[in-house]
């Protein structure tokens, strides 16, 4: 008779243990591409340098991939193209990107307070803490 | 004490222990002055569709079901509304300034034309919400020529 007690007690704080895990992921970086010509320069080379690894036609990362992709960025629309530098702006103000587990892998991925100030400024949003 | 007295029992018991854990459902609040729907950028037949399928969980007018109101499944509707607010409200549209609209609506296109919303488990639950083909066609190509709306009136 105990034992129909113990069982329904120990699902319950099972399930207080559940968590949801992510698989890290590593990423490698495709060699260098031509970005958007109407892009400024300073723009396209941290978006080379720090994003297109993983968000590019070719990437291995589907997930990035279907985000964002910076090949079909170029020829996309205007009205895509704005949308895809909302989405930006928002997931640089949470610094979301590049994600963490990336950078657990792959420190120098970070973007450095420059990097994200040019992508800030063309994306049209503020930096998080100053001014 | 018999055998069934426990089978029943239990369950029982542990479901009103469940009824003691805090959870506050988002509120609602039916005056939304920004909604999205009284913005001029979507037809009835749009708005329509939108509140059938969206509106529960991305605006401030949801009508919850009364097992919003008892554990566990309370658990669920409120943190899905709560994270589906978060990401997107339409009672707030005219808040977001011209590059959150337009990735707000690229979002919809994609969610929308993947299937991925509205999500399965509040289709079961709300069979009314499930979308045709055509209606997710309605959708998708409204968030399109919307898009293109916005981008085009509001020149940088």
């Amino acid at each position: 008779m105990k034992k129909l007690l113990f069982l329904p007690v120990a699902g319950m704080i099972g399930l207080l243990f559940f968590q949801a895990t992510q698989k890290p992921e590593v990423e490698t970086y495709p060699e260098l591409h031509s970005l958007a010509p109407d892009m400024p320069a300073n723009v396209k080379a941290v978006v080379d340098q720090k994003c297109y690894g993983c968000h590019n036609a070719e990437s291995k990362n589907e997930k990035g991939k279907a985000k964002l992709d910076w090949d079909a960025f170029e020829s996309s629309k205007k009205s895509k193209q704005l949308a895809a530098k909302g989405k930006i702006r928002e997931v640089l103000e949470k610094g979301e990107m590049p994600p963490k587990k990336f950078l657990e892998n792959k420190p120098e991925g970070k973007l450095s307070e420059e990097e994200l100030s040019t992508l800030l400024e063309w994306s049209g949003g503020k930096k998080k803490s100053t001014d | 004490m018999k055998r069934w007295h426990y089978l029943l029992g239990i369950p029982v018991v542990l479901i009103l222990v469940l009824q003691l854990v805090p959870n506050e459902l988002p509120t609602v609040e039916n005056n939304n002055p920004g909604d999205l729907i009284g913005s001029g950028i979507v037809s009835d037949e749009v708005a329509n569709l939108l509140k059938t399928a969206c509106y529960d969980c991305h605006s401030n007018e949801p009508s919850y079901p009364w097992y919003a109101h008892v554990a566990p499944s309370s658990w669920l509707v409120a943190k899905d509304v709560r994270e589906a607010r978060q990401e997107l409200n339409f009672s707030n549209w005219e808040d977001y300034d011209m590059l959150d609209q337009l990735g707000k609506l690229d979002d919809i296109y994609s969610e929308v034309e993947e299937g991925k919303m509205p999500l399965g488990i509040y289709t079961i639950m709300h069979p009314s919400a499930k979308l045709s083909e055509e209606q997710k066609q309605a959708i998708v190509s409204w968030a399109e020529e919307a898009m293109d709306i916005i981008a085009e009136s509001e020149d940088e």
